[in-house]
């Protein structure tokens, strides 16, 4: 045990040094300013000297009052929690289905993952209402149910605009700017600020000195503030201010072969079949009037026999063979003379024949020296790329929409999440090794998005795999969830005496045959009315006529009313007129039918009036829909498109989902000990997190811990 | 740390909204003043515009 502590002791020291080193080299290197940017927002000359000033003397001020710090900690501690264990490691595999995991547990495929039921305890896991990965988690996060913690679904709508919005953050613009001609110098920060609310089970910790790291929890962005270290996840913006959008360099032209998505720029032959010339146009350049794009020239030299390209830009070369994703690549826009703004992508050429396309993934924002806050402390993520190398930001960094879109395939989109992945793995083992007592949480999100794009695979008639024989991928999930398994294998490999482990999902994931146009059936039964000579085809709802619409769905979950002096043009009257208007949409949807196949689409749709409590309900779609198996939100309802038909195939590589009646996709739930309830939910984590380190859960918590303190110290004691 | 400044509000509301912070579900008291005030902000601000966000949401995978 001496020996041990003395380890711990110095791996301390070591991390101590490095993270002194790297906050070192992170301060003193810049010679040009990296500018602080906010989607749509603009840049801040708080970026450059004022900032790096007040910083350096922040990073002077701690280190001196760290010895004092220290002691004050201490003298704290004895007066604070006693904690039953003495690390709690979290692994999350966000979308892990139980249907899966289960067979392939009985069949002997994820020994890991029967070791661990066998040591503890395995179970489903209750999802939320919706069971979608922003509140699922949120509900992790805080122990509270959705009308506490304030995330409903992906998307809010603006009851001003009918407009759908991020739910999870709020991006602010900068209103004081001095004009010098046709410059613009803002002259504060653009506000980023988490609209999830409550109180994460991490500050709690901290609040009794007990350390937390917090690795990609989605719904961390900005990051939380609390004695821990976080690296943020969904929903980081990427370099434009998008959820991420990839750039397609080609000499086609937009008829051709690719559908539309993403952003397309023109190649051009510069003299030589072999070279060609593109604009990389990035993030919007506010410091000039009228926002022109920062842009940053690439050139493409072929060497067609060899089947590779040379491609220079930034004034280096990135050597690219046909077909294979290059590494992290760094793109740095010139904002104006002394500001930079730097981000990271990955490239791969496509095709290099008669036509040439370069495909360009989401421009992540670069960790080294990150333009947005994406880490607490501010220097966590500088530290992670110093130590382990530059990693995917982006809060959904794999690139389902190029695929969706046919311009990547199968194979380079499971390259891409597959090195997504082993940079999360990497973070964990850093982190875990670390740790000498605390808790440490890591999200991995391969597990969601490969069922989400795979899932077409696992099924006969899947739409979205039609004319596909015999593909390389059609066991990409269950392949997943042996990677997942050899990941637990290893985390139990380090767990010592006293450590606690819990291996969970958010939800689970079914499949996505046929997608559900609920405004277009509120258009078909009276519901919704479009405006005179509108045809519904407009994006956003704007065909509709909302002085004679009564119901409408914005966002990915639920179902609005038009209330009067809610929504700007509302006709509905609360009260009496709401709650029946309510009874007969559910009385009327509930158990819908998709004739064509026979099938029922919605099992059931709640009134979120009975299903949340809390301070925020009142965000809530008012009603939420529950669908079936095979069944989703399509993506015109999704766009604001109310025109077409209300069930069509989904065709898309995105073919599974688990926006559904949440009853039909729990996660799972595996620990290194038994709990007290054979139906656990993913809201009495939080709880029974702090019961662990002997801390009662908060107020505001609506879970049930998972185990009695006293209890669990007995059986811990015995076993 | 820079975020934050101090607001002075009469004791005794204080005291108020402490008892009423934990029934009403928030988790402080400062949660449910900020709540209260961002509700009546929401009366004053301005919508962002439709580019805006429709780039913001571009490319969420659930959409696209």
């Amino acid at each position: 045990m001496a020996r041990q502590s003395a380890t711990t002791k110095m791996a301390r020291m070591r991390r101590m040094v490095l993270m002194a080193a790297v906050a070192g080299v992170v301060l003193a290197s810049p010679r040009v300013a990296d500018a602080y940017i906010g989607p749509g927002a603009g840049f801040a000359v708080l970026g450059s000297f004022a900032v790096l000033f007040v910083t350096m003397l922040v990073a002077g001020v701690s280190i001196l009052a760290w010895p004092f710090r220290m002691l004050w900690r201490m003298v704290r501690r004895r007066t604070k929690s006693k904690p039953l264990v003495k690390r709690l490691i979290v692994v999350g595999f966000d979308g892990q289905e139980p249907r899966i995991t289960e067979r392939m547990m009985a069949e002997g495929r994820l020994p890991n993952f029967s070791k661990l039921a066998e040591q503890g305890c395995y179970s489903k896991l209750q999802s939320t209402f919706p069971s979608i990965t922003p509140v699922a988690w949120s509900s992790f996060t805080t122990g509270a149910n959705p009308g506490k913690h304030n995330i409903f679904d992906f998307l809010d709508r603006d009851p001003r605009t009918y407009l759908p919005r991020l739910s999870s953050t709020e991006i602010g613009s900068v209103d004081k700017v001095l004009k010098l001609g046709k410059l613009r110098i803002p002259l504060a920060k653009p506000t980023i600020r988490l609209l999830r609310k409550s109180k994460p089970f991490w500050t709690i910790l901290g609040e009794n000195n007990i350390w937390s790291t917090i690795i990609r929890v989605p719904i961390t962005f900005p990051p939380d503030k609390f004695y821990g270290a976080q690296l943020g996840a969904m929903c980081i913006p990427d370099l434009l201010g998008t959820q991420g959008t990839f750039l397609l360099f080609t000499t086609r032209s937009s008829a051709e072969r690719f559908q539309e998505g993403g952003l397309r720029f023109k190649l051009s032959a510069n003299g030589s079949k072999d070279t060609f010339d593109g604009m990389i146009q990035g993030p919007e350049n506010t410091f000039f009037e009228g926002n022109p794009p920062m842009e940053l020239p690439l050139r493409i030299e072929l060497d067609r026999p060899g089947r590779r390209a040379l491609v220079a830009v930034n004034g280096e070369e990135v050597e690219l063979l046909q077909g294979e994703l290059s590494g992290w690549v760094k793109l740095s826009f010139k904002a104006i003379a002394g500001m930079k703004v730097t981000g990271i992508c990955r490239m791969m050429i496509i095709e290099m024949d008669e036509e040439v396309s370069l495909y360009i993934s989401p421009i992540n924002i670069e960790p080294e020296k990150p333009v947005m806050p994406i880490s607490h402390p501010s220097y966590y993520c500088s530290y992670l790329e110093k130590k382990l190398g530059p990693y995917a930001t982006l809060g959904l960094a794999e690139d389902t929409w190029a695929l969706n879109e046919k311009v990547i395939d199968d194979h380079t989109f499971m390259t891409q999440t597959r090195d997504i992945e082993d940079e999360r793995e990497s973070m964990l083992f850093a982190a875990l090794d670390r740790l000498s007592k605390g808790v440490l949480v890591t999200v991995f999100d391969a597990t969601d998005r490969v069922n989400h794009m795979f899932w077409r695979y696992t099924e006969d008639g899947h739409p979205a795999a039609e004319g596909i024989d015999d593909p390389e991928y059609a066991n990409a999930i269950e392949e997943q969830y042996q990677r997942n398994d050899e990941v637990v294998g290893k985390v139990m490999a380090r767990l010592g005496e006293n450590d606690v482990l819990w291996v969970l999902s958010d939800h689970g994931c079914t499949s996505f045959r046929r997608g559900v146009n609920l405004n277009a059936w509120l258009l078909e039964n009276g519901y919704l009315t479009l405006k005179e000579e509108a045809d519904g085809s407009e994006e956003w709802l704007q065909s509709v006529d909302w002085s004679r619409t009564k119901a409408y769905v914005v966002g990915l979950v639920g179902i609005f009313l038009n209330i009067k002096g809610r929504e700007v043009h509302g006709i509905v009257q609360p009260g009496e007129e709401a709650e029946a208007l309510k009874a007969e949409l559910k009385a009327r949807l509930d158990g819908l039918v998709d004739a064509a196949k026979s099938e029922v689409a919605v099992n059931e749709i709640f009134d979120t009036d009975t299903l949340y409590r809390g301070p925020y309900k009142g965000n809530a779609p008012d009603l939420l829909v529950g669908y079936n198996h095979g069944y989703r939100i399509s993506w015109d309802c999704a766009g604001g498109v109310v025109a077409g038909p209300v069930f069509e195939d989904n065709t898309k590589a995105w073919s599974g989902d688990h926006i559904v009646d949440p009853r039909l996709v729990p996660g799972i739930f595996l620990a290194n000990h038994a709990i007290n309830d054979d139906d656990p939910a993913i809201i009495d984590l939080a709880p029974t997190a702090l019961t662990l380190f002997g801390i009662r859960p908060a107020a505001h918590m609506e879970g049930k811990p998972l185990v009695d303190g006293a209890r669990f110290i007995r059986q811990n004691r015995s076993s | 740390m820079f975020n934050y400044t101090k607001v002075k509000l009469e004791k005794s509301m204080v005291d108020k909204i402490k008892r009423y912070a934990e029934i009403a579900g928030y988790s402080s008291p400062e949660e449910f003043i900020t709540h209260a005030l961002e509700k009546e902000l929401a009366h004053l601000e301005d919508a962002d515009s439709e580019e805006e966000i429709k780039k913001r949401l571009q490319g969420l995978g659930y959409m696209s």
